[in-house]
């Protein structure tokens, strides 16, 4: 462990004082290894009181601390400063969102189109009376894609989503993928109706932003693709 | 289970299916165009020999197939690039129009160029 000079960036936006976003630049010390999260914390707790963003479980799985640290969408808490081999950072809150102030960005619409393709299991047939029994194979085709934090990284990465922001997005895609391929779930032909539009599954254009901004490593694009396949045979 | 209609052209499913299926096709023929022309017939021919062979129902079996399918594959490929980026309803129908008014003309330019060097007296 040793002490390092950090020279960081921040996109700083408040929509009730600035006219448009700009970069403020924080010099510190810290240990080296630290993650993006404690630069954070040891700004807003020492440095700025006035930064904002968002932070809950420190384990990387509630999500909510997602944004892009040079160049790259990550979740802060769970990215080291090793990572970067540099003792510069530039952090900026998610790109494709709307900003609400600094590092917290507007999630409404993406919640939004979560809910459109119906992320809960949909049963017609008479429910067991104990637990519902999944086959390990059956299991296998979402285990995956059921890994999903709902972090928004790969959404908010995803070029289709920058040039139309009527598509759905790939964390919606693969929620709808999760259930459309659960062995349990009689809600097939709803979910496809529903991504199975000019603004679901065809805008995307296997672009593989997704796959490289998820910070659980779900090979997002491969599901998604699967996703057009079904969508086709249902179709055609 | 029920299957529901769809108007397909309206969902994408249709394009992007005989996108896949062109790009299939293009391969083989691409593959086929370079290793029969480029690497098995090495050399310098007569003209009458290249045309003779240019006139062969095969060649423009293969010329006409490669016209579609290109033709298909690159066209759906800017329609779906425009389908990203035009939101407006009447502007998307005026540049289908126009990718349609393109399709028509090089696909009959093409089509002549096949007739054209097949009724080539050699």
């Amino acid at each position: 462990m040793a002490k390092v000079k950090l020279n960081v960036k921040v996109l700083r936006y408040n929509p009730d004082t600035d006219k448009k976003p700009y970069w403020k630049t924080y010099e510190l010390e810290t240990e080296d290894d630290v993650t993006i999260l404690d630069v954070l914390n040891e700004i807003h707790w020492n440095i700025d009181g006035t930064l904002a963003y968002r932070r809950s479980c420190r384990s990387a799985i509630c999500g909510s601390c997602a944004m892009k640290v040079n160049g790259r969408n990550v979740l802060a808490c769970e990215t080291g400063l090793h990572q970067f081999n540099s003792h510069k950072l530039k952090i900026e809150p998610l790109p494709g969102f709307k900003i609400i102030k600094d590092l917290v960005v507007d999630l409404d619409e993406f919640f939004a189109k979560l809910e459109r393709i119906l992320p809960y299991l949909i049963l017609k047939k008479p429910t067991p009376d104990k637990e519902f029994l999944q086959s390990p194979q059956d299991f296998d085709k979402i285990q995956e894609a059921a890994m999903c934090i709902l972090c928004g990284s790969c959404t908010s990465s995803c070029p289709s989503l920058w040039a139309n922001e009527d598509y759905l997005g790939p964390a919606a895609l693969l929620k709808a993928y999760r259930f459309i391929f659960d062995s349990r779930d009689d809600g097939t032909d709803e979910r496809l109706d529903i991504i199975n539009d000019r603004n679901g599954i065809w805008r995307c254009h296997t672009i593989f932003n997704c796959m490289e901004a998820c910070p659980k490593d779900i090979k997002i694009t491969e599901y998604l693709s699967r996703l057009k396949v079904k969508a086709t045979e249902n179709s055609i | 289970m029920s299957k529901t209609f769809k108007e397909t052209s309206k969902t994408g499913a249709v394009l992007w299916f005989f996108q896949r299926v062109t790009a299939v096709i293009l391969f083989i023929i691409l593959v086929y165009h370079f290793v029969y022309y480029h690497f098995i017939s090495q050399g310098v021919y007569p003209w009458r020999t290249v045309v003779a062979k240019m006139q062969s129902p095969w060649f423009n079996l293969l010329q006409f197939t490669f016209l579609i399918t290109a033709l298909y594959h690159g066209l759906n490929g800017v329609w779906m690039v425009a389908e990203d980026y035009i939101h407006c309803k009447a502007w998307r129908l005026a540049f289908f129009s126009v990718i349609l008014m393109v399709g028509a003309a090089l696909l009959f330019v093409g089509t002549l160029t096949i007739i054209k060097i097949s009724s080539l007296k050699i």
